[in-house]
């Protein structure tokens, strides 16, 4: 069961070309808006026909420019998550769900149909009409829709970025154990980087039209290859970097040299480090000698979120205004209550096996 | 009063909006989703009626229509006969003038359909065909109701291109109008009061069933 793409598309100046597989684990298509990722899809569906290259679902090829193959979207058996879930307002819940079953029996039909609504715990709202519904209900609707047909692919646009907050968590839940018992393969697009951590095993990295990673989601996240990369995982904090030594690189952005974990071949052209893992404390007399890539740091600026606070600050001296600073940490407010009345210059800490060295 | 102009603009009218639904309907779907590049050339020819005169229409289609004109024999071979100054060709006349009145509401009613529903249709295995009955028809039935009334209201109301192309021959192809125009001609303020007050009751009786009617047909696909 799997799901090859490898296609290209010029629209207007931007330029898409990707290429990766599925299987049937769920697959995230991670990247910042315009990368590529809804017309990827759209591909993947038959709504958008790419320039060039293959696309293959199951062995069965869908499009392929060479052979001049270009199944039309309506014999794909795609399922599509729509971002705004494009129910139609006109027909009931259960009418909507049956869409796509017209060729059916009748009573295979209504099984089918209860069956969806039983699996999606809408059980009360078959009548409904769309417009009455909630915004999870309604994605509800939508994925048993799209699921109804049985089909060999299931791709999901944003489907969390038009609900509350507060509707995201039970809603993912229920999608993840959804998408536990599907057996087809499925693509998950999103922006929001812990959503798709959490819901998928691989992810695909889309940086302006082109793969910037793919692999397992931890091997990712724990070694970005690039510096977009990095950025799309969540990475804040990125300085030039200039090797030193086997182990030791200066920090250019940062003015100070930095001990590295990590081995390095070939020189690093940067050094990052995520905003929570920034060690900052009152320093001074404890720790500054036996802790490495610890330096002197001035609080530049302050951002308070209920649980934590991000700290913006200067290494070496004090900042000429708060949007002059080097690094950003994100700690929480117990650690926070433990030095922000203690004298400045703080410590800051960069811990060597936290640090990633980026080739460009 | 003339009942008979009276019946005869009500069965042109009649007739008129509902070959245009028929025929606007398919025209409309193209001119909204079509994306040849000379498209812009279709839609032209579609609303030229509303700016030309009804008498360079009616002269065009007189002329056209003719025994002279390639498609005025071909229309004699057939049928036997000749298309000015009979019922018939006052409906192909009526039809062509009336075309933007049915196909610019009803296009618009299309356009008014989110591109997505149209598209989740077709990811769940309904052709475009029946897309268009199960989706694009359901949600523009608005436009549609809309077309049908200003076909059927512009075609009562035509004077022009009925006087070029049906002449004035009592019970074939003369119209409310032109009976009127008559009556006030040959100075019956009467007669050309009477129906003329008929006319304007019928019509406004008409329209207001229609757009009440409309109303309801629009909240029905809201329902609760």
């Amino acid at each position: 069961m799997s799901l090859e793409v490898a296609i290209e598309k010029n629209v207007a100046g931007f330029r898409l070309a990707v290429e990766f597989a599925a299987d049937s684990a769920p697959l995230g298509l991670l990247g910042p808006s315009g990368s590529g990722k809804t017309m990827t899809l759209r591909a993947i569906a038959g709504l958008e026909t790419p320039d060039r290259g293959r696309i293959a679902l199951h062995g069965r090829v869908l499009f392929d420019s060479e052979q001049r193959i270009n199944v039309p979207a309506r014999e794909r058996r795609i399922g599509l998550l729509f971002q705004n879930y494009a129910l139609f307002p006109h027909l009931s819940v259960a009418e909507n769900i049956a869409f796509g079953l017209r060729g059916l029996p009748y009573a295979e039909r209504n099984r089918r149909v209860a069956e969806q609504l039983a699996a999606a715990h809408l059980d009360g709202l078959a009548e409904r009409n769309p417009a009455n519904l909630s915004g999870g209900e309604q994605q509800r609707v939508a994925l048993a829709r799209a699921l109804a047909i049985e089909p060999a692919a299931l791709l999901l646009d944003e489907p969390f970025s038009a609900l509350d907050t507060h509707l995201r968590g039970a809603l993912e839940r229920q999608l993840r154990k959804t998408l536990a018992s599907y057996r087809g393969a499925t693509l998950f697009v999103s922006h929001n980087l812990e959503e798709a951590y959490r819901v998928c095993e691989k992810l695909v990295i889309l940086v302006n039209g082109s793969v910037a990673a793919q692999g397992p989601k931890e091997e990712i996240f724990r070694h970005p290859p690039s510096i977009e990369v990095a950025r799309v995982t969540g990475c804040k904090n990125f300085s030039r970097a200039r090797r030193l030594s086997d182990g030791r690189v200066e920090a250019l952005d940062w003015g100070c040299s930095l001990r590295v974990a990590q081995p390095f071949a070939t020189p690093p052209a940067h050094v990052a480090i995520r905003a929570h893992h920034v060690r900052v404390h009152a320093g001074q007399k404890s720790t500054e000698e036996n802790s490495e890539n610890a330096f002197s740091c001035w609080l530049a600026a302050m951002t308070e979120t209920p649980f934590r606070v991000t700290l913006d600050l200067r290494i070496g001296a004090p900042p000429a205004s708060p949007a002059d600073f080097h690094v950003q940490a994100e700690v929480f407010k117990q650690e926070w209550e433990t030095f922000r009345d203690c004298p400045q210059p703080w410590m800051v800490e960069l811990g060597a096996d936290r640090l990633f060295l980026l080739q460009d | 009063m003339n009942w008979q102009a009276i019946v005869l603009s009500l069965k042109l009218a009649v007739c008129v909006a509902g070959i245009l639904l028929a025929i606007g309907m398919p025209i409309a779907y193209w001119v909204t989703f079509s994306r040849w590049r000379w498209k812009f050339l279709v839609e032209a020819i579609v609303a030229l009626p509303l700016v030309l005169p009804p008498t360079v229409l009616g002269y065009y289609i007189l002329v056209g229509l003719g025994p002279r004109h390639f498609a005025g024999r071909i229309w004699q071979g057939w049928f036997g006969h000749t298309l000015p100054f009979t019922f018939g060709g006052l409906l192909v006349a009526s039809v062509l003038y009336s075309l933007p009145f049915a196909v610019q509401p009803i296009s618009a009613g299309y356009e008014g359909v989110d591109r997505r529903l149209i598209e989740a249709s077709w990811t769940l295995g309904a052709s475009r065909l029946a897309t268009f009955f199960r989706v694009i028809l359901p949600l523009s039935a608005a436009g549609a109701i809309t077309g049908i009334v200003l076909s059927f209201a512009h075609t009562i109301g035509e004077f022009g291109v009925v006087l070029m192309v049906g002449g004035n021959i009592p019970g074939v192809t003369r119209t409310v109008s032109i009976d009127i125009y008559d009556q006030v001609q040959a100075a019956n303020y009467d007669a050309a009061n009477r129906t003329a007050l008929v006319l304007l009751l019928f019509c406004f009786l008409v329209l207001t069933v229609i757009y009440g009617t409309n109303r309801r047909a629009l909240s029905i696909w809201r329902r609760g």
